[in-house]
């Protein structure tokens, strides 16, 4: 028994299947959890090293090369990068994509572990990270107090860090910008000497004195007990009474030499949100953890955990990562609601029978519910993708059962009774139904396994779709002829308000017909000017191509701005404390859109171990910004004016050395086009002079903004050069020397301080008047190990230079990169401008430039998605081949796909889109969708000469018994993608290129192909007739010469 | 008592109406060939499951009793005068023996 037959003899097994299948999706439904993008796992991995004390380019030099060297040798490597920095090197290897990024990390590791020993001494354990969308913080919040400023560190840290760290899915929260405690021992050199003491003694003696010792057991009588030393001080104030010496028969106490301050840390990283001053918290998820989940459960848990608080803490929300994704998932709710709206409509208009709309528009749940349970037992999450491929699939799942339900229709009103009719109504187009849902699937399936980070994401869609599509055929064979012999009625009632209602549509639909059968016979006898037409429109669109731009996803408006702008180098946190004061109070007042602003001044302290504020730039002349707007309905200008709002007005300030605003709130990566003109070369000067001439080229070029070289200001430096010859003599080397200077300067750590289960550092050094000139330095008394001392300025001189503050490399070469987003202009333009640029600059043979940045991860994409449309049209192709067994066929249907992309191209065209990863994909699509008409129009041609009519007469029968068809599931598909390509609400930017184009293809194309495809099968059909006669008169003419 | 037998050819999608028709007249034995083709003489539209004609024939033989026969096929008759187009046909033989 087939499938459909035992479908309509089992009602209740088929109800209650699909029941099933609803209320499985459903379930799922309620278990998914919201995201913007499926998860992308990133194809990088950094290692982080700290090596205290070293400038950037000892790090380059005894870290970054090391590692670089031996990571080089890891497989499937894409890209080794590496930043040197002061105190720290990154090095960041990207992976080739769809790499097992753990085995890349394994590998990493072991090839780390084998050069470790050749890294210097005092350098940290290499941490590696794999990078991940993750790392980027889920909410930022800012904790302001007015009285409780001081101890604002370790009110965050028990009060909220830990806390929010207890809640599943927070990764780690760090806090910033509030100092932390710390036990200074500021020592006064001169009674130091005196004394004839140390730093290094005096350390010792702290760590020493402030121990507990386990002292072993001891047995006395019958028991046993315990022996144990608490040296440990209990209070801080005890560290004065620690003798550090004996001076003279005398004991030297600590309070002699030095003041020991129990306070907060000398420097820290100042934040301000709205004006007050406050700690920045950072919050991180877990990796795998939902971000919707985990701002949901913070904002739950933030009041409860305010209360716990000094009443003047108040917490404000500096930035966070999930109203935008929020927001975006309502709007393409909206558009799928929409959507269904549209086509129900467009269904009732065509078929004009309520139950059989009915019949169909129940498809449409049922195949979109069924996505929900692959994305539940796939772990996905609803995302924009996800509610993008429903969305595009809503106008497609409905085919099927219209093909169905019109063959059952025509049964029923042949005279069949229904249950019959829906048997053998679906049996006779079983096989086209399957046939135009492979096509689909041909399109759909090779998105599955599409390469790169457009692969990654764009696999979901392949999926979703094919599914979708897959479970519409199923309803389509199963329910529809179920529903249909339950449902429809032989008798047809006329005479309701319904009907009296669609009689004129009716009419209007039937007028259609003639016409177009008129069109039809006129287009049979002009075939030739018929066909030159269409070839001279396809050909006139392709002019177009050449006014469209391209770029690689376009940017959206989430509401975020991020910059920074620094001082000339040497600036102190005042003045620029001053400048960010002036900046807030002008651009509050011209954009009431904003609606928190915070900004970080200076440099994190380097006892914070948080990995987030390592990896920023900072400094002392350095304020970086971050902006939060109102939603975008409550404002009436978008990110991207505001920004440049922003860039005028920080032009405006003389005292600003240079500056940066990213509309967006990311680096520039996640949102908008970034170009990168890399320069590579060893020499510093050669290199900076082709970034500055780049630099200046990049500004005059129209639409690039916030052209920025990478390379950072070279900071004054003060350097210590040792006269080896004078140290050996004083049986000295430069390792011992220099330890000296550190720990006078910088201050050596001498123990920990233990408080209520908390660990505070103890550090001892210079007391701060005598570590402000050049003079204290060259006093710093270096003692050798025999206990003799000679003076730093009697070793080695102390020079002024500056150094760069880091250095980039990228695959083993230095590397400056000058980079600027893109604004009002498309990647391809700009891209083409600068090359043309450079080609006229003189660069030397041993300094090489290219172009990166978005645009090569745009290359790459392209060139993929060619080969992926290449791989489509082919399998489309095998498809029909085998439809309708014949290798000829197929081509005329095929004709639609050029009138497809002159679609795209006058759509693109007249809405001002540009050529995107979102239109490319809508492009590749539609590759699918516009054969459906031509399967429908020369299946049916084909039917009727089989069935004896001539050519012409074929052709112009089918295409009016077609055209409705044609029209109803081409109507579906364009209604369905109506409110996509319109943009409803935030983040709609991403996906309305990929409506646009599909609604402009496939509506020129089926109009096109309505006409030409009549035309080239009456040509091309007719020859083969004429070729076939000749081959008939040849076999008879040689048979009566035979006779 | 003379017995003819009845042969009716028809589109398969009228099956159940055959039945019916069958059963009212109380006629319970029959033989019936499924999934087969057929055309009909002058016009209307053949059966032949194939691509430009998907429907398909199925044949009843029943073996009814000769005051029965002519109800029957007035019967059939008024079910194909309301769908001509799909050729509903029914043959009388007179039985020789049973």
């Amino acid at each position: 028994m087939k499938i459909y037959e035992s479908s309509v003899k089992k009602p209740v097994t088929t109800a209650i299947i699909f029941v099933a299948i609803v209320v499985l999706g459903l379930f799922s439904l309620s278990k998914l959890s919201i995201d913007m993008l499926p998860e992308i796992e990133m194809n990088q991995a950094i290692v982080l090293v700290t090596y205290p004390g070293a400038s950037a380019e000892d790090v380059e030099n005894n870290v970054s090369k090391v590692l670089e060297s031996t990571l080089s040798t890891v497989s499937d490597l894409k890209k080794i990068q590496s930043t040197s920095k002061e105190n720290t090197a990154v090095i960041s290897v990207e992976f080739n994509w769809g790499t097992d990024i753990d085995a890349g990390v394994n590998d990493m590791r072991d090839k780390i572990e084998m050069v470790k020993s050749h890294l210097p001494d005092g350098c940290s354990n290499p941490i590696i990270m794999k990078l991940s969308t993750d790392m980027m913080p889920v909410a930022i919040y800012s904790a302001t107090s007015r009285e409780s400023s001081d101890a604002l560190y370790k009110i965050l840290e028990d009060g909220v860090a830990n806390p929010l760290n207890r809640i599943s899915g927070v990764g780690s929260v760090s806090i910033s910008g509030a100092p932390q405690r710390e036990i200074s021992i500021n020592v006064d050199p001169q009674k130091l000497e005196a004394y004839h003491l140390t730093i290094e003694q005096i350390g010792a003696a702290i760590a020493k004195e402030n121990v507990n010792t386990p002292g072993g057991s001891i047995d006395i009588g019958s028991e046993t007990y315990s022996l144990r030393i608490e040296g440990e001080m209990k209070e801080s104030d005890l560290l004065n009474n620690i003798v550090v010496s004996n001076y003279g028969g005398r004991a030297v106490f600590l309070k002699d030499i030095a003041i020991v301050r129990d306070s907060v840390q000398e420097k820290a990283q100042e934040s301000y949100v709205n004006g007050e001053k406050g700690a920045t918290i950072v919050v991180q998820k877990q990796s795998g953890a939902n971000s919707v989940d985990v701002v949901k459960q913070i904002r739950e848990q933030l009041p409860i955990i305010q209360k716990s608080l000094p009443q003047d803490i108040e917490f404000v929300e500096v930035m966070n990562a999930t109203d935008n994704i929020e927001n975006s998932i309502t709007s393409l709710v909206q558009t799928v609601l929409l959507a269904f709206l549209f086509v129900t409509i467009v269904v009732i208009f065509f078929l004009g029978q309520w139950r059989a709309s009915v019949i169909i528009m129940l498809t449409i749940p049922i195949s979109l519910i069924s996505a929900f349970i692959y994305l539940q037992l796939t772990g996905n999450t609803l995302n924009i993708i996800s509610l993008s491929a429903l969305s595009i699939a809503i106008g497609m799942v409905v085919d099927d059962a219209i093909v169905v339900l019109e063959n059952i229709t025509t049964h029923i009103e042949r005279g069949a009774r229904p249950r019959e009719a829906a048997i053998y109504g679906t049996n006779e187009v079983g096989v086209a139904v399957i046939a135009t849902t492979l096509t689909l699937l041909a399109v759909f399936l090779p998105f599955t396994m599409m390469g790169g980070m457009a692969g990654i994401i764009f696999a979901q869609l392949g999926w979703i779709v094919s599914i979708v599509i897959a479970v519409s055929t199923l309803s389509a064979l199963t329910l529809t002829p179920m529903l249909s012999s339950l449902l429809l009625k032989k008798e047809k009632n006329t005479g309701s308000t319904f009907d009296k209602l669609y009689a004129p549509i009716k009419r209007g639909l039937d007028k259609l017909d003639v016409q177009y059968s008129k069109i039809l016979t006129w287009v049979v006898r002009h075939k030739t000017f018929t066909i030159a037409t269409g070839f001279i429109i396809f050909a006139a669109s392709i002019t177009l191509m050449f006014r469209i731009g391209t770029e690689f996803i376009p940017a959206s408006d989430n509401g975020q701005i991020s910059g920074n702008f620094q001082l000339p180098v040497g600036a102190n946190v005042e003045r620029s404390k001053e400048i960010a004061i002036r900046f807030e109070k002008s651009i509050n007042e011209k954009y009431p859109e904003i609606k928190t602003l915070s900004y970080t001044i200076g440099i994190p302290s380097e006892d914070d171990n948080n990995a987030w504020a390592q990896m920023q730039s900072s400094g002392t002349n350095y304020v970086s910004f971050r902006i939060k707007l109102h939603k975008l309905k409550e404002r009436k200008r978008d990110m991207f004016e505001i920004s440049e709002g922003l860039r005028t007005e920080l032009e405006s300030y003389p005292e600003l050395y240079k500056f940066k605003v990213n509309a967006g709130g990311g680096d520039g990566t996640t949102s908008g086009s970034v170009v990168d003109i890399e320069i590579l070369g060893y020499d510093f000067e050669t290199t900076e002079n082709i970034a500055a001439d780049i630099k200046v080229k990049m500004e005059n070029i129209k639409g690039f903004r916030n052209v920025a070289i990478s390379r950072e200001d070279y900071i004054p430096q003060y350097q210590i050069e040792f006269d080896r010859e004078k140290l050996a003599l004083n049986d000295l080397n430069v390792a011992t020397a220099s330890a000296f200077i550190r720990n006078r300067m910088n201050g050596m750590i001498a123990s920990l301080f233990r408080e209520d289960g908390e660990e505070y550092k103890i550090k001892v050094r210079y007391d701060k008047a005598s570590r402000e000139s050049i003079e204290d330095i060259e006093n710093i008394a270096i003692f050798n190990p025999s206990g003799k001392s000679v003076r730093l300025n009697e070793v080695a001189k102390v020079v002024e230079r500056f150094a760069p503050p880091s250095i980039e490399r990228q695959d083993r070469e230095r590397i400056i990169k000058v980079s600027a987003t893109l604004y009002g202009e498309t990647l391809d333009k700009v891209t083409k401008n600068i090359q043309a640029e450079i080609d006229k600059m003189d660069i030397p043979s041993n300094i090489g430039i290219q172009i990166g940045g978005t645009i090569e991860e745009q290359q790459e994409s392209f060139a993929d998605m060619g080969l992926l449309s290449l791989l489509i049209i082919m399998m489309v192709y095998f498809v029909m081949a085998a439809q309708f067994e014949s290798l000829f066929y197929p081509f005329i249907i095929m004709i639609a796909i050029p009138f497809a992309i002159t679609g795209v191209l006058v759509s693109l065209f007249v809405t001002g889109g540009t050529i995107n990863m979102m239109s490319a994909i809508g492009s590749i699509m539609l590759i699918g969708i516009v054969v459906k008409n031509g399967i429908v129009l020369v299946d049916y041609i084909n039917l009727n000469r089989e069935r004896g009519m001539n050519i012409n007469s074929a052709v112009i029968d089918g295409g009016k018994s077609r055209l409705r068809p044609v029209l109803m599931t081409t109507a579906t598909t364009v209604l369905g993608m109506i409110p996509m390509a319109y943009g409803l609400g935030e983040g709609s930017e991403i996906w309305q290129p990929m409506g646009v184009v599909i609604v402009g293809g496939l509506t020129i194309s089926t109009v096109v192909t309505l006409v030409i495809i009549p035309a080239l099968y009456g040509a091309f059909a007719s020859r083969e007739v004429k070729s076939n006669r000749k081959k008939h008169r040849l076999k008879l003419n040689s048979r009566q010469i035979k006779a | 008592m003379k017995m003819k037998a009845a042969f009716i050819a028809y589109n398969q999608a009228h099956v159940e109406d055959v039945d019916d028709i069958l059963s009212q007249l109380s006629i319970r034995g029959f033989t019936r060939w499924t999934d087969i083709q057929g055309r009909g003489s002058d016009d209307g539209e053949p059966h032949l499951g194939t691509h430009a004609w998907p429907s398909k024939n199925m044949a009843t033989l029943c073996i009814v009793h000769e005051n029965i026969a002519p109800i029957l096929k007035k019967r059939i008759q008024a079910l194909d005068l309301e769908a001509p187009e799909q050729g509903l046909r029914v043959f009388f033989w007179d039985v020789v023996d049973v």
